[in-house]
């Protein structure tokens, strides 16, 4: 078979025309421990952390090596992500490092770190295909809330009913099938007449943008990148129909 | 069951679309990889529809329907209409069970009053989660072989995309762990593969029904479409492509238990798979835009025996139904493959199609059929375990994507996969070893039964 040497003419390769130049991560603290803390969740480097927080909390207390190691480090990888230095791999395995960590700073403490706010996370009934929720529970853990993890194939009353127990700010539903995203309106219904006007972000496989704002409550999801800014919004009082606005139309 | 030790085709210059070594023959007479390639239309149910049993027998009794006039409509001689079972289907096998004798009445029909030779493929859904259920004995488990049973009474072929090592592999995948891929695709894949398809083709045999083929579309194919395009960054194409390799010694455990295709369109693995077994596959490419995008949207079609669309939602449309429109397309691509068998330009249209995406992204290049034939040969060359042979697949594909300098990749996808390819030098050679070595590394993973695959 003959084969071209010059596909110029075929297609265009955006991807490596609009590559981003790697650049180092940025200085996390100007405390040397600290730094290293940071480093191991920059790095995502699962194996060090714990050896490396031990010997910081010698010498600081648990909420300094969270806010100013775990925390800040976590705050880089995100700033390296949205510049399109990291690759969500990068990302997901910094944010387990960040897990780990936190879970040693309050085994020091001896209680839970405060979170910055509950999230219910679920994936529709009938719907097995949970890899988008599981990466929007890493970005939302890794982005300091609380996550109601309720798996996937969850029904309807099941996930209204965590909604009455946790009070979160925020819902996600993921589904990649067009024939059980149906679930999303019934929940935002029985949530209405519950008067918990939660913001209820919806997304995943062939969930549209059309389908969800179709419903009151429902914010679609376009990206699961977007679950934590969307969170920071909820947290800060905005409604669902002030969120749609921003994030949707 | 017997790993493949041979090639069914010697050279990847014997490979072309519509012919098939090991061509299969429907109740019919339709027959499938015998010298010219055939549409098989996927419609797709509206959400609202899967409400009761009436609302969805009269969704698929018209898209299958439109499906079938479109092609008395424009001429397109040849169809088959393949319907994967939505939750609903297979959670209440009586529901397989009506639709797949309704499409059969249907295709009666339309033999009769027009001369159509259609088939019906009928796609169980695997809703066994892996870390939900025990994938060997659970209420979803009986439920899909149940399906199985019931469909295979009335439907010629009958497939599945199975989802055996998912649990592990969407956590490998997130992670850019090429060793969790081999581990959630060729060995717990692989075993779940051996338990599932040697009761499916037992099934197909009873009921005189075509034991189709699997795909690993739950593991390969989501790692596909994480790759994306040329914006994504969620995961490097070269791990996508990998995964894809890996997804070889899977896939091809159907056959190695008496399936016989047509293959699953979703399996992009197909073109490596019908290069060792000689079996019809079906693929899908650019008409498959409907349901999803990707980088090899006419290199897909350079060895098929089918030619798909993946899934389309049934709406209507300026020019009808989605599912007529499709059937549409797919039979005017179908005729162009047809006419350039028929006027011997076979090979020129082939390189067409292969130029158009060998050098798009890792996938089209590692499934161009040189390259698929070569990653087939290293399959069969390492046949000691399913292992073995997927370690040996994603080995040879990785050498080939850095062995030409004309396959571009970004900084990071190269740097990926040569950190891949250290990986995998150091993993263990033998399987007992990186069982062994897996069950430590991922028994943490929630919801991982190393039961359910019978470890």
């Amino acid at each position: 078979m003959k084969y071209l040497t010059d596909s110029s003419k075929i297609f265009t390769r955006f991807d490596i025309n609009i590559e981003v130049a790697r650049r180092e991560a940025r200085k996390i603290s100007a405390d040397e421990l600290l730094q290293k803390v940071g480093d191991c969740v920059v790095e995502g480097d699962e194996e060090k952390i714990e050896d490396v927080l031990k010997e910081a909390l010698k010498t600081k207390s648990p909420l300094e090596v969270t806010n100013e190691g775990l925390i800040a480090g976590m705050n880089e990888v995100s700033c390296l992500w949205d510049e399109g230095v990291y690759f969500l791999p990068q990302v997901i395995l910094s944010s387990d490092v960040m897990i780990t960590g936190i879970g040693l700073c309050e085994e020091k403490m001896g209680k839970s770190m405060e979170k910055k706010a509950k999230v219910v996370t679920h994936t529709a009934e009938g719907d097995i295909h949970d890899i988008g929720q599981v990466i929007v529970n890493a970005l939302l853990n890794a982005g300091g809330f609380e996550v109601i993890n309720l798996g996937a194939d969850v029904p309807v009353d099941e996930v209204v009913d965590a909604c009455k127990i946790h009070k979160p700010v925020m819902l996600t539903g993921t589904a990649l099938m067009t024939t059980t995203m149906t679930a999303f309106p019934k929940i935002a219904a029985k949530l209405k007449q519950l008067n918990l006007n939660i913001p209820f972000v919806c997304g995943g496989g062939a969930v549209s943008e059309e389908y969800v704002t179709s419903f009151d409550l429902g914010i679609w999801g376009k990206e699961a990148s977007q679950a934590a800014a969307m969170a920071e919004d909820a947290m800060n009082g905005a409604g669902w129909s002030e969120m749609r606005a921003k994030w949707n139309g | 069951m017997k790993l493949s030790s041979s090639m069914a085709y010697g050279s990847s210059k014997e490979m072309m679309f519509g012919f098939a070594k090991k061509p299969v023959e429907t109740k019919d007479g339709l027959t499938i990889g015998g010298g010219y390639v055939i549409p098989e239309i996927v419609p797709h149910p509206r959400p609202g529809s899967e409400k009761t049993l009436k609302t969805l027998l009269r969704e698929f009794e018209r898209a299958n329907y439109d499906a079938m006039e479109r092609c008395v409509m424009v001429g397109h001689p040849l169809l088959v209409v393949e319907n994967e079972h939505v939750f609903q289907m297979t959670n209440n096998p009586e529901w397989g069970r009506e639709i797949a004798a309704q499409t059969a009445r249907q295709l009666v029909e339309f033999k009769e009053k027009y001369g159509l030779i259609a088939a019906y493929r009928s796609t169980i859904a695997d809703i066994r989660k892996p870390d939900m259920v025990n994938m060997r004995d659970s209420d979803p488990t009986a439920k899909v072989l149940e399906s199985f049973n019931e469909c295979a009474k009335t439907a010629d072929i009958i497939s599945i995309e199975s989802m055996g090592g998912k649990e592990i592999s969407d956590y490998a995948i997130i992670r850019n762990d090429i060793t969790g891929l081999l581990f959630s695709q060729a060995v717990l894949g692989g075993r779940d593969m051996e338990w599932l398809w040697s009761q499916i083709v037992e099934i197909a045999k009873i009921h005189g029904c075509i034991a189709g083929g699997d795909t690993n579309c739950a593991q390969a194919n989501t790692a596909m479409f994480m790759a994306g395009g040329f914006i994504s960054k969620d995961i490097p194409h070269t791990l996508a492509a990998l995964s894809r390799a890996i997804s070889v010694s899977s896939t091809l455990v159907a056959y190695e238990c008496g399936a016989t295709g047509p293959g699953k369109d979703c399996a992009y693995e197909n073109p490596i798979i019908k290069a060792i077994t000689g079996v019809p596959i079906s693929t899908e490419g650019k008409t498959s835009a409907c349901a999803h995008p990707d980088l090899c949207g006419n290199v897909m079609a350079a060895v098929c025996d089918l030619w798909s669309n993946e899934a389309v939602e049934y709406h209507n449309m300026f020019g009808g139904s989605s599912a007529a429109v499709f059937t549409e397309m797919l039979g005017y691509d179908t005729a162009a493959m047809n006419s350039a068998i028929t006027l011997g330009y076979q090979k020129e249209f082939q390189a067409c199609l292969v130029n158009s995406d060998r050098y798009r992204g890792p996938h089209g290049f590692m499934l161009c059929p040189d390259n698929a034939w070569l990653i087939g040969k290293a399959v069969v060359d390492n046949n000691e375990s399913l292992y073995a042979r997927a370690r040996a697949a994603a080995n040879k594909c990785g050498e080939l994507m850095l062995g030409d300098p004309l396959l571009r990749m970004t900084t990071f996808e190269k740097e990926s996969l040569l950190s891949y390819m250290k990986d995998m030098e150091a993993l263990p050679d033998k399987e007992e070893d990186f069982i062994d070595m897996c069950l430590n590394r991922y028994g943490k993973v929630k919801g991982f039964r190393p039961a359910s695959y019978g470890l």
